[in-house]
């Protein structure tokens, strides 16, 4: 072997290891799902505020459908991981950043709100901190520039809703829900649609 | 300079397809015969060879599972195989700075 023939297969080591790197490992199914979810409950929400129902069926409404959207999500992903042809480490650490930010947005959104640890008003902006959060990661994890970006968007909605405190925040979150996580999965998902039909070939 | 000597080419790596399937497999944590298949463009038949060679070798280790009745090989690399992969790494790259 002389150095021209090393050069080449190490160039073609590189490129599948790359490539194999980049694999479209977040489907954007979860997205679309969590952000129509939230988006209808918001609205609910509102609409329950305005008509002046009263708080404990606002809480039963989040109740009902958080509970109801983890165990669909777990389903969803179950089924996901079983058909799944290629596993990544990195498929493992945005599975591990998503799930402990819903385990923290649950903890905030309910744990939080029936202690009376702070007021309720504030739910959406430190909801959105944590999403802010969990977007940057999983950007960076997934080598999406574009993904990470979104944590600014949900920063700089938390920062807007901390200033301006009020039932509105619902509203301006239900926008955030459908411009920074719901149209985000659509994108994701045609990535990856484009991803499993073309897939790159070395040899 | 660095000494270079053929013997010390590893024969199991050292094949078009077999590189790549180690350059593939050192990449993931697992992955299913025909993801393999289709990402280097081999046979199924040309592509069992390989992969038999690298398991015999320890290279590689298979899972066979069904599921929803389909089977299903899913291949990860081993660490004797991720050392080997790196040592054969550092071959090519003795041999470029020659």
């Amino acid at each position: 072997m002389d150095s021209r023939q090393a050069e080449q297969e190490l160039a073609v080591i590189k490129t599948i290891m790359e490539d194999s790197r980049k694999i479209g490992i977040d489907k954007g199914v979860h997205y679309i799902f969590w952000g129509v979810l939230v988006t209808a409950a918001l609205i609910v929400n509102y609409i329950f505020l305005v008509m002046g129902i009263s708080g404990p069926y606002i809480g039963m409404l989040w109740l009902v459908l958080m509970i109801g959207g983890w165990v669909v999500s777990a389903i969803i992903g179950r089924k996901e991981n079983k058909a799944r042809k290629v596993k990544t480490f990195a498929g493992k650490i945005l599975s591990a950043i998503w799930i402990g930010a819903g385990v923290s947005m649950m903890m905030l959104g309910f744990i939080g709100i029936v202690t009376h640890a702070y007021n309720p008003i504030f739910v959406c902006p430190l909801i959105a901190t944590v999403l802010g959060a969990a977007y940057f990661a999983s950007g960076i994890v997934q080598s999406q520039n574009w993904v990470r970006n979104l944590s600014f968007g949900w920063w700089a909605g938390a920062i807007l809703m901390f200033i301006f405190p009020g039932f509105h925040s619902l509203l301006v979150f239900a926008f955030m829900m459908v411009a920074l996580q719901t149209v985000p999965g659509i994108i994701l998902y045609r990535q990856w649609k484009r991803y499993e039909s073309a897939p790159a070939q070395y040899v | 300079m660095h000494d270079f000597n053929y013997q010390n080419i590893d024969d199991v790596i050292h094949s078009r397809i077999r590189t790549a399937i180690m350059a593939l497999l050192v990449s993931v944590e697992e992955a299913e015969f025909t993801y393999i298949r289709d990402k280097i463009n081999a046979t199924d038949g040309n592509l069992s060879v390989h992969l038999k060679k690298l398991e015999e070798h320890k290279y590689i280790s298979v899972e066979k599972k069904f599921v929803e009745r389909k089977p299903m090989s899913l291949y990860k690399i081993t660490s004797e195989g991720r050392k080997a992969f790196e040592e054969y790494i550092r071959m090519l790259e003795n041999i470029i700075k020659r």
